[in-house]
């Protein structure tokens, strides 16, 4: 290096400011070639992720790999759009007649927001399912709100629903909270019941 | 020679000077991912590679790296590295990224990747750095995974999400929040440091006092965190 022998100030400072540069421009095309490379895997993980979450809400066996589950997807659920956003889904029998809904489901739970797909069936009121798409409870606690017991109890539950403790037998308008989650399972309690019903006057009125 | 100073430098790193229970470095992530043992292992294997590869680099950009900006270019270095984490994990298993969340994000901040960077790779060759890389992230991985273990066990009676204590088992849910990590990471330093680390201290005190000066000596790192 012709710099480090030649003490000159303005020399070192370019030499600096290039080789910032020069590492920066490198890294930025290794890091933009990987990205290239994996963004269709990535988007179509996040697609999959809500699509995955109607088929299991819905109460349809969920393929294994990532191209049937989308297949599944486009045969048998309708999005129903109100501008830009996916308001309900209809799903539909084998045979493409209307079988039972499902509806996003939003709202707060102990730290921040809950994001899940709740499936009902044609008459509005008894749940086929529930999943979670996104959401930042305390793990172990509220976390288990994605253990499968938890949503599994919730088919053919009908709403508005109560809690009754874990562990103790629920009847048909209840579900098991979870230990340790008080405000998780009630938050879950309160936006279900809310939601529901905001979605059933929805769907009665587009139809 | 050369494999004497592979050897030293495992050791420093896996016990003798081990980065979490020594140099109390990285507590930030063994508090926040070691509930679940899934999470902790994919956690691990992340930082040991950018503590590896960031460790690699910079050794061999070590003698034109203009030493003002050193910390910058190291900064850049590992974050390019833990980008390419975040990437891959969200491309190849979407699941456990999600649940990592900004962890994976917030491997950049883990002092031991910075302070081996600082000082070890800035003076040190490639393979030693890359080797001194790997080490400090088993030695940082192997601590992670006993707490997680013992914590996912206690506090949902479970190992790797299947349940292995029976009903019988009441879940203790300090194990599973913040606290939990606290109470178990001291209890960890407390048996090691009362148990092995005395011996080892004076074994290793010995050959290092005939042969002063050859073996290197990795500084300990400088921040916190």
């Amino acid at each position: 290096m012709s710099e480090a022998k030649k003490p000159n100030k303005l020399r070192r400072s370019l030499f600096t400011i290039f080789f910032m540069f020069a590492v920066t421009l490198v890294f930025i095309a290794v890091l933009s070639l990987i990205y290239v490379l994996t963004r269709d895997t990535i988007r179509l993980n996040e697609s999959l992720v809500v699509k995955r979450a109607v088929l299991y809400v819905a109460g349809l066996e969920v393929p294994q790999t990532g191209i049937e589950a989308d297949a599944l997807y486009q045969k048998r659920v309708v999005e129903v759009k109100k501008e830009g956003e996916v308001l309900y889904y209809e799903i539909l029998s084998p045979s493409g007649e209307l079988q039972s809904y499902v509806v996003p489901v939003l709202g707060a739970g102990l730290w921040g927001e809950i994001e899940s797909v709740v499936g009902v069936e044609k008459d509005l009121k008894t749940l086929t399912g529930i999943e979670f798409i996104k959401q930042n409870e305390t793990p172990g606690l509220g976390g288990r709100i994605t253990e499968s017991w938890f949503k599994e109890q919730f088919r053919g539950k009908r709403w508005p629903l109560s809690t009754v403790p874990e562990g103790d037998p629920a009847g048909d308008q209840e579900f098991q909270a979870i230990t340790g989650a008080t405000n998780t399972t009630n938050g879950i309690r309160d936006i279900l019941n809310n939601r529901l019903a905001r979605a059933e006057q929805a769907i009665q009125a587009s139809q | 020679m050369k494999s004497y100073k592979f050897r030293q430098v495992i050791k420093e790193n896996v016990g003798i000077n081990n980065p979490v229970f020594v140099q109390i470095l990285g507590i930030c992530s063994t508090l926040a991912v070691t509930n679940v043992l899934k999470n902790t292992v994919v956690m691990c294997a992340g930082l040991v590679f950018v503590t590896g590869l960031s460790n690699l680099t910079v050794s061999i950009l070590r003698k034109y790296i203009p030493g003002r900006i050193r910390m910058m270019v190291e900064t850049l270095i590992i974050a390019a590295y833990v980008i390419i984490v975040d990437v891959v994990l969200k491309a190849f298993i979407p699941d456990i990224s999600r649940q990592l969340g900004p962890y994976v994000g917030l491997i950049i901040t883990n002092c031991i990747i910075m302070g081996r960077a600082e000082a070890f790779a800035l003076s040190n060759p490639p393979t030693l750095s890359l080797v001194d890389g790997l080490s400090s992230g088993l030695g940082y991985s192997y601590v992670l995974l006993i707490i997680a273990f013992l914590r996912e066990l206690l506090g949902s009676g479970a190992i790797w999400g299947f349940r292995v204590l029976g009903d019988w088992w009441t879940n203790w849910n300090i194990m599973i929040m913040a606290p939990g990590a606290f109470f178990m990471l001291a209890l960890f330093i407390w048996v090691v440091k009362g148990n092995f680390m005395k011996e080892k201290q004076t074994a290793s005190a010995s050959p290092q006092a005939v042969s002063a000066g050859s073996p290197p000596q990795p500084a300990s790192a400088g921040g916190k965190s």
